[in-house]
């Protein structure tokens, strides 16, 4: 019997200081040996728990792509024990990863259909694997349009920023970036994600959102992406509730009777709203 | 205590019709013999399942702290006591309380009533006077009520509210001093036995904080031993030392605020014996500072007041 | 197959040497579930446990794995519990929780090894009830006296002597070498007699109980159900089939122990968020999770309601939350069920 609550040694190789406030850090994670990472195959959305030996672990969402090998990389917020521990950590270090957990971005139903990607602060982390994992070149034809709307309060809490001006030039992704108040030097949009999105949003027809973000910024878009014509069966989410086992036993991450964890953490709006708003 | 209830009734009712309160929390009848429920009353119907027993042992202080609106509580002479001491803790707005307050001679203890009928179920109880009749499935027993009383209720001295809007019932004689006669024999132990006591006593801890919930000077926004920045104690109840650990901070907290009500045990569903640290703390909280919380409206909380000469018996001088 | 009473003691001694054998021993006012090293202090009195049979497949703490870490890698290694066990005096009700949280730590994606493997190797002995508490409800949810839902025998408590009942071939192996004699006809009658005076004369209704729930998670009467709770932990601990855990590290620098509790969604920071916000903000939100979560989710996903009607939670509530009056509350609520 596999050992789900085992995790698997990973070198810490780079801990890069993501955002201005310093309060997002970026992981890049190295695989012990070629066989390890092949007992970790991983799709865009899935989560993993890191661990911090001596302190205990917490989920996070895959920030790098399945079409990235060799490493998997997390952008974790200072905010409790492990990631504290973890922001603090010297490169070199040994981390224990478990997982992949829950389910992925329903990738294959995209294929032949438009995607609008909307993120929000530093809920871009998932966000970041799909779009990287759509981009790659044996795959980008599988898709139509590719559209990434993504916010901050300002232009130092983007994540991901050398890859954002990448993007910028790409002809295969259009990519709006916003913040919310006006700051020198910025040349992109103002404006909050809700707003911005009834501006810039492609024709719901024949297309997928994808949305993640605080709560307040999910509460007042999805209102918009229903009056642009989204279905619900075609508006996905991202729920991050308090997780410890990951695989649907310890009990505290249900929202109704599913398992963030084990059934989730992708769902459409449309499973949502059969469920309670306990997230 | 028929009498009582129904003056309970009355009066509770007459506060909802004329709309003096939105709320009247006291005892309905619980669903098992001799066991008092906390009912929530807010129309006069509602007020009809109102009762009195030997069975009401909740402390309903418990559920007074930061209340909207108006509310009127069916208080015993220990749910006053802690009123008095969560008054001057600003918990709770005198203005917004009214106290029907019951003198109290004491509340069952069902561990002794099932100590008595052998660990066979009880299934009713008839009281008269000062006898009870305790009847299981085929057996019943008799006792005197005074035999049966929980120990918090034996040595509780104030069993007339200390301060009330509306009495229900007749004051009782004043009772002795209380003599803390286990504190004192248990202080006489040598520490290593004092030691294996606690180790015992608190090996059945299972860590459910039922004793800290039903304590109603219990109310810190996040108890020391949820926290897990730092993490002050460890989480795991097999550790008895950090069993241990939880009651004793917890008693130390309490110290100078205790009112000595009994809850914490009562609530305790491995019948651990934890008064012996709360009353240990007020009886040195009485012999140091001649204090005892809530036993009046004047008196500033012992351990949250400091005069020059204070005694200071636990500071080690060179 | 007939056991007097009187040799149940060297019985279980002859197993002590293979098994690990679990019986209730008297603690103070209360019988618990312990590893015994003598037969003799087997406590075979009426009634049930003060805590469920649960906690030796299930513990409240125990080890997950080991770990030691350096600058090269980490030498992990499970801590798994394959010794073999019987638990002698187990009650129907508890029996069948066991059956109730298969589902969890065997779900249709993962496997608990730790559970699953002291489930495989434990034999569990029950004695059936021949007088209910009045708190005990196992007929009203599919449970009974003398159930024998995930019993491998069954005791039937015939006064000087148990008849004893094969329920599976586990259960056979452990009474093949015991020399105990058959059970006359006469025996065999005092069973069905003793089976058929066990009366569970408590009922708790619950038709239309799930359809109630269903519909009515934002219905007023939760305000009101959960109001005298205090928000403990007590019933959740003392429940058969509540399995919430807590996973936390108990070590030194980088070598040590990760560790699982039970947990409880009765407690806040159950659900807390790292970032403050969380889903169930107050009592009414985690009492009704409870609810829910025993005679709904459960139901949805397993096609079971996960209460045995032991009465544990009923007896021990400091606030005499009874888990009866709740659901008869539930049922009785307004919500509509064409909404």
């Amino acid at each position: 019997m596999k050992n789900p609550y085992l995790p698997l040694p990973v070198k810490l190789v780079k801990n890069f200081t993501e955002t201005e406030d310093k309060l997002i850090h970026t992981f890049t994670l190295q695989f012990l040996s070629e066989e390890d990472e092949k007992s970790f195959p991983y799709m865009p959305g899935q989560f993993a728990e890191l661990c911090v030996f001596g302190k205990g672990e917490a989920p996070f969402g895959i920030a790098s792509s399945p079409t990235e090998p060799g490493f998997l990389k997390f952008s974790v917020a200072k905010v409790g024990v492990v990631s504290t521990a973890l922001h603090l950590m010297e490169e070199g270090t040994m981390v224990g990863v478990r997982g992949p957990l829950g389910n992925y971005y329903p990738v294959e139903e995209f294929k032949g259909k438009n995607v609008v990607i909307i993120g929000g602060g530093f809920a871009f982390t998932t966000l970041r694997s799909l779009a990287t994992y759509m981009l790659h070149p044996d795959r980008r034809g599988d898709y139509g349009d590719i559209t990434v709307i993504y916010g901050a309060r300002n232009p130092g809490l983007l994540l991901y920023k050398e890859e954002l001006a990448a993007w910028e030039q790409s002809p295969d992704i259009n990519l709006i970036t916003t913040i919310d108040r006006p700051v020198e030097g910025w040349n992109g949009r103002v404006g909050f994600i809700p707003a911005v999105t009834e501006e810039v949003a492609p024709s719901a027809e024949n297309t997928y959102a994808i949305i993640c973000g605080p709560p307040v910024m999910i509460k007042f878009t999805m209102p918009v992406l229903e009056k642009l014509g989204f279905p619900a069966e075609r508006i996905i989410m991202s729920l991050e509730n308090r997780m410890k086992c990951g695989i649907g036993m310890c009990g505290r991450c249900n929202v109704g009777g599913k398992y963030v964890c084990k059934d989730g953490p992708v769902f459409t709006r449309a499973q949502l709203n059969e469920l309670p708003n306990e997230y | 205590m028929q009498k009582l209830a129904d003056q309970i009734k009355d009066a509770a009712k007459k506060l909802l019709a004329e709309q003096k309160v939105d709320l009247v929390i006291g005892f309905a009848e619980g669903s098992l013999p001799l066991r008092g429920t906390p009912l929530f009353a807010r129309t006069p119907e509602e007020a009809d399942k109102l009762t009195w027993n030997l069975g009401c042992e909740n402390n309903l202080a418990n559920y007074l702290r930061k209340r909207e609106g108006k509310v009127a509580v069916v208080a015993k002479g220990c749910d006053v006591r802690s009123i008095v001491a969560l008054i001057k803790e600003n918990q709770i707005n005198r203005d917004n309380l009214y106290i029907i307050g019951v003198p109290c001679s004491g509340m069952i203890d069902r561990k002794k009533v099932n100590a008595i009928l052998g660990g066979k179920e009880l299934l009713e109880i008839e009281v008269n006077g000062d006898t009870a009749t305790l009847k299981g499935n085929n057996c019943s027993e008799t006792a005197k009520v005074a035999d049966l009383l929980h120990n918090s209720c034996k040595d509780c001295r104030y069993g007339n509210p200390v301060i009330y809007d509306e009495l229900v019932g007749e004051l009782l004689p004043e009772k002795e001093t209380d003599d803390f006669a286990e504190i004192k024999k248990f202080e006489s132990k040598t520490t290593a036995q004092r030691r294996a006591f606690m180790n015992s006593e608190f090996s059945k801890c299972i860590r459910c904080y039922a004793c800290r919930n039903a304590c109603p000077v219990c109310y810190c926004e996040e108890c020391f031993v949820d926290c897990n920045q730092p993490e002050w104690i460890g989480k795991s109840a097999l550790n008895t030392e950090d069993n241990i650990l939880f009651q004793v901070v917890r008693v130390f907290h309490s110290a100078g605020r205790c009112t000595d009500c009994g809850a914490c045990e009562r609530a305790c569903p491995m019948g651990i014996n934890l008064r012996l640290l709360t009353r240990k703390l007020v009886k040195d909280v009485k012999e140091l500072y001649n204090a005892e919380a809530g036993v009046n409206m004047d008196d500033k909380a012992a351990l949250a007041t400091f005069t020059a000469d204070d005694p200071e018996p636990f500071l080690v001088k060179e | 197959m007939i056991v007097s009473k009187n040799d149940i003691p060297s019985f279980l001694d002859k197993l002590i040497g293979e098994y690990q054998v679990f019986a209730p021993v008297q603690e103070g006012s209360y019988t618990l579930f312990k590893q015994i090293c003598s037969g003799a202090d087997a406590a075979l009195t009426d009634g049930n446990t003060k805590l469920p049979a649960k906690e030796i497949i299930f513990p409240q703490s125990e080890k997950l794995f080991s770990y030691n870490v350096t600058a090269e890698g980490a030498k992990l290694e499970s801590i798994i519990d394959d010794r073999k066990k019987v638990v002698f005096g187990v009650r129907p009700c508890d029996a069948k929780s066991l059956t109730l949280l298969d589902n969890v730590f065997n779900n249709d994606k993962y496997q608990d090894p730790y559970y699953l493997t002291r489930r495989a190797n434990t034999i569990l002995v029950g004695i059936g009830c021949n007088s209910p508490a009045s708190t005990c409800f196992c007929t009203s949810v599919k449970g009974g006296p003398f159930d024998t839902k995930g019993l491998d025998l069954l005791l039937v408590d015939i006064g000087d002597a148990y008849v004893v009942e094969v329920v599976t071939e586990k259960g056979k192996t452990l009474i093949d070498n015991a020399g105990f004699a058959s059970a006359s006809e006469a025996d065999k009658a005092a069973a069905a007699k003793a089976k058929d005076e066990a009366q569970v004369t408590c009922q708790v209704n619950t038709d239309g109980l799930k359809e109630k729930l269903d519909v009515n998670f934002y219905d007023p009467i939760w305000e009101k159900i959960h109001e005298k709770c205090l928000g403990c932990g007590a019933c959740t601990y003392l429940c058969p089939t509540c399995h919430c855990f807590d996973i936390v590290d108990d070590a030194v620098d980088c070598n040590g122990c990760r560790v699982r509790n039970w947990d409880s969604c009765a407690f806040p920071l159950f659900t807390l968020h790292g970032s403050g916000h969380n889903p169930r903000t107050s009592n009414k939100e985690r009492y009704r999770n409870r609810i829910m979560h025993k005679f709904k989710y459960f139901v949805d996903n397993f096609g079971e309601i996960a209460c045995v009607g032991c009465g544990r939670c009923i007896k021990n509530c400091p606030v005499n939350m009874d888990i009866r009056v709740v659901l008869e509350d539930v049922r009785g609520s307004e919500a509509r069920l064409d909404s």
